[in-house]
């Protein structure tokens, strides 16, 4: 019944008697002109952008590529790291988060009272745990109810924000805890620990994503809901999930703000929101959906993250920062547009 | 060598059997007490007209839909309440109309896609692999493992939900239209692989309003009206004729469309002179008269669809000359530029690219034409019901359709309301891609009935379907493309024009012209 030739994984087995609906593309050429062609510029752009401003970075401030500077941009860019992270998950499965940063800044403060009424300890599970079910929250109120992720995480975002402040009555609250405050600013190997640990759920996270069944089953969901559904998928609980793990990176956030500026404050880190966005789109991972990568997001943080750093450098009016980094999203977004259609 | 999804059955034991299901839907019986019984390893077509029922019981049998009353037995295990997740544990599996692949993914990973083969949450890429592969082999298909679906053709695509079925195990395989979207080649290389299926044991049932396929492939066929089973034979005893008289319930009128002078004094409206777009139209011309119909004949990636597309303005790179009632103009680049040059289209997707779902069907006949409407650019209801059921008179649809939302209506009817639009802007050439796709046989020939009605208005039509035998029917001449050029131009004013003869002038000009591998290929 069947043929007994050798199994080939690049080629179709017998594919001289095989009844080819369409022609097979030789995989080689095919890979080949993915990097060097037009698709190729379009498919690995982000990495020669960043690459560029690294090096431009590099000539335009002698202080750019030292050891202190690495490490302070590092340390200052963790909790969006850890942000941007979760949200590659959401906006793969097709979702999208406009809370993480108000959810950010109301965990600093949780995260603030457990440090000066607990342990570090406590205080650093409690508020991941407290991130994550406010996570939880926006998945159920996306995925059961049904609403629109952009207007479900902008309503949830301001509650989390408007709860920080009745809590805190508007001030902040400062940290005592020296323990805590000190946290992950030791070193592993002359590399601080906190981005030690950052680096470590990178490849976690690219890990679960391109070989764990939630991972499949996560682009299959943000690639066509319905085809998922129909396929067996359990599309709400996938979907959700990748909420709960923003929102836990959320939590994470939160500790890490505690800790560098000694206190929790309801208005940090709103910056991120913005900035998890830009970062996940530029690297590349699809708006629509159904396609994108860890080390997407990571390429889009050392751009975003180069830039930002060498207009501190150059002391350049901050303002300028929000026009340039608008300018890369709108552009990012309109790229994905293109692509995206080119594929379809 | 035995798989995994052939089974042993014992040949007594009905794969399906329903006793009198019944499925209510608000005032409607969509099944009126079915009783139907499937033998195992066979292929089953159940046809209907749209709303016989039929879809609602391959429904029922896959479990999605909820029946209200009878008895659904699958190998004898009675269904209780019914649910996809029962059903499919034990063995049956849909195959959807609508595409469920996802484009981004590649061919495997939609194989294994809501089954991958794990441990501890991870997957296990090798066996995935060795077992597609195996598959490949066995359904006797080229492998395409690592390509993303969405490169790959509509027929690959349904196969990978049919290899994903086998994956399942599934013992009993629900295809829904599974031709209706497939090239003439592809649909040969499916009902092959049904045949195969139901060789290695597995029962397929499917749906399909593709006649000719259905007394092919099938074993048995039943046939539903109005909720009931009103005919079950053996497909191998049964005529075409038979089977739709049962469909429509009455004895098939033999001219349904009527007398067919060619206008050939008419004022030529249309004039077409080497038409090119780049990689897929060479120098095409010709003519059209007032009161015309003219057919496009030709295979799938012949052409057909390219000269419609830019002659609507859709193809910007659409280069040739045309003359639009004796004036040369420019060839339209857009699409609003082909309307303002009286040249409408009447698209082949008509749920994204004709209907507004969401609006009335009065708003959708006047759409195309708002301006006459209008009173000093205010519109009122009372004029739009007015001007549309003007415009719908004659074409068949009640004024209930015209006040409800278009995406409630049936696909006839929504066709028809495109139809009417056009009689209510009367452009000067209406090009009508597919115009019964999808459309119920009743209702297939009030269209094209339409459609000569129009033209018998004066109206010059351009008909490109993929059904050669309509564009036989009702076409004055035929211009018969192959490869992107004109082989060939049949005059059809006294109706000789047959199907084979249409075949033929293809597959000659292809002999006598460019290579033979090309024609088959979309």
């Amino acid at each position: 019944m069947s043929t007994s030739q050798p199994v080939e994984t690049t080629g179709p087995p017998g594919a001289t008697e095989a009844e080819t609906l369409t022609p097979v593309l030789p995989t080689g050429s095919h890979r080949l002109s993915g990097v060097l062609g037009v698709r190729g510029l379009f498919r690995y752009g982000i990495v020669w952008a960043a690459v560029v401003a690294v090096i431009a970075a590099s000539l335009l401030s002698g202080s750019f590529l030292t050891t202190s500077n690495i490490q302070n941009v590092l340390t200052q860019n963790a909790a969006l790291a850890l942000v941007a992270l979760g949200l590659t998950f959401v906006m793969i499965g097709g979702g999208f988060d406009l809370s993480s940063g108000p959810l950010v800044g109301a965990c600093s403060v949780v995260a603030a009272e457990l440090a000066n009424h607990t342990s570090t300890m406590v205080a650093v599970v409690v508020t991941i745990v407290v991130g994550a079910l406010a996570g939880a929250v926006n998945g159920i109120v996306v995925t059961a109810f049904r609403i629109n992720a952009f207007v479900a995480t902008l309503a949830t975002g301001s509650m989390f924000t408007g709860l920080a402040l009745l809590y805190t009555g508007s001030h902040s609250v400062f940290v005592t805890n020296s323990s805590f405050n000190n946290l992950g600013l030791g070193s592993v190997l002359g590399v601080r620990t906190i981005v030690v640990l950052v680096a470590a759920l990178y490849l976690i996270g690219a890990l679960v994503l391109a070989k764990s069944v939630f991972g499949r089953a996560l682009y299959a969901v943000g690639g066509g809901e319905v085809a998922a559904r129909l396929a067996g998928l359990r599309v709400n609980l996938t979907k959700a999930l990748t909420f709960v793990i923003v929102g836990a990176a959320g939590g994470a956030g939160g500790v890490i703000f505690a800790a560098l500026l000694t206190s929790g404050t309801p208005s940090t880190g709103s910056s991120i929101t913005f900035d998890a966005i830009t970062v996940v789109i530029i690297g590349g991972t699809s708006m629509f959906g159904g396609s994108g990568a860890v080390w997407r997001t990571a390429v889009g943080l050392v751009l975003l993250a180069t830039i930002t750093n060498v207009y501190d450098l150059l002391a350049i009016n901050s303002a300028w920062q929000l026009v340039t980094k608008g300018f890369l999203l709108v552009a990012a977004v309109g790229l994905d547009y293109l692509t995206s259609r080119k594929r379809a | 060598m035995a798989t995994s999804s052939s089974v042993d059955v014992a040949s007594d034991q009905p794969a399906v059997r329903l006793r009198q299901v019944r499925k209510r839907y608000g005032g409607t019986l969509a099944l009126k007490g079915i009783d139907l019984d499937i033998s195992a390893g066979s292929i089953h077509a159940l046809i209907g007209e749209n709303g016989a029922g039929k879809s609602t019981c391959l429904g029922a049998i896959a479990g999605r839909v909820q029946t209200d009353e009878g008895v659904i037995s699958i190998f004898g295990h009675e269904v209780g309440d019914t649910s996809p997740r029962r059903t499919r544990a034990l063995g049956v599996v849909s195959v959807y109309q609508e595409l469920t692949t996802i484009p981004g993914l590649s061919a495997q990973a939609n194989v294994f896609l809501g089954q991958p083969r794990s441990r501890w949450g991870w997957l296990r890429d090798a066996a995935m692999r060795a077992r597609y592969v195996e598959l490949c082999r066995d359904l006797k298909v080229a492998c395409f493992a690592d390509t993303p679906a969405g490169a790959l053709s509509v027929g690959d695509q349904q196969l990978l939900e049919i290899m994903r079925a086998l994956v399942a195990d599934a013992r009993i395989i629900l295809l829904d239209e599974p031709t209706a979207s497939l090239a003439p080649h592809e649909r040969r290389v499916l009902l092959d692989l049904m045949r195969r299926l139901r060789d290695r044991g597995v029962t397929v049932v499917f749906v399909s309003h593709n006649l000719d396929e259905v007394l092919e492939v099938s074993d048995t066929v039943t046939v539903f009206r109005d909720g009931a089973v009103v005919r079950q034979d053996r497909a191998s005893e049964v005529t075409k004729r038979v089977v739709v008289e049962a469909m429509l319930g009455r004895k098939l009128s033999e001219a349904t469309t009527h007398h067919h002078p060619r206008p050939g004094s008419g004022p030529t409206r249309l004039r077409v002179e080497g038409l090119s777009v780049p990689r897929a139209l060479t120098d095409i011309s010709f003519e059209l008269r007032a009161g015309e119909i003219l057919g496009l004949g030709g295979l799938v990636g012949s052409g057909r669809t390219s000269v419609l597309r830019a002659l609507a303005g859709a193809t910007p790179s659409a280069s040739g000359e045309l003359w639009i009632n004796s004036a040369g103009v420019r060839w339209p680049r857009s699409p609003r530029r082909a309307r303002a040059l009286g040249i409408a289209l009447l698209p082949e997707d008509r749920k994204t690219q004709g209907v507004n779902l969401a609006r009335s069907g009065a708003e959708n006949i006047v759409m195309s034409d708002l301006g006459a409407v209008a009173r000093a650019g205010f519109l009122t209801t009372r004029d739009i019901t007015a001007a549309a059921e003007r415009a719908a008179t004659g074409f068949g649809i009640n004024a209930a359709a015209l006040s409800k939302p278009a995406g409630t209506l049936s696909g006839g009817n929504q066709q028809k309301l495109l139809l009417a639009r056009w009689a209510h802007s009367l452009p000067t050439v209406l090009l009508a891609d597919e115009p019964t796709r999808g459309i119920d046989v009743g209702a297939k020939q009030e269209i094209l009935a339409h459609l000569e009605h129009l033209a018998a208005q004066g109206m010059s039509i351009i008909i490109a379907s993929s059904e050669l035998e309509e564009v036989v029917q009702i076409s004055h001449r035929i211009l018969v493309l192959a490869e992107g050029r004109v082989v060939g131009l049949l005059d059809n004013s006294e109706r000789t024009v047959a199907e084979h003869d249409v075949l033929r002038t293809i597959f000659e000009s292809d002999r006598e012209g460019h290579g033979d591998e090309h024609v088959a290929t979309g």
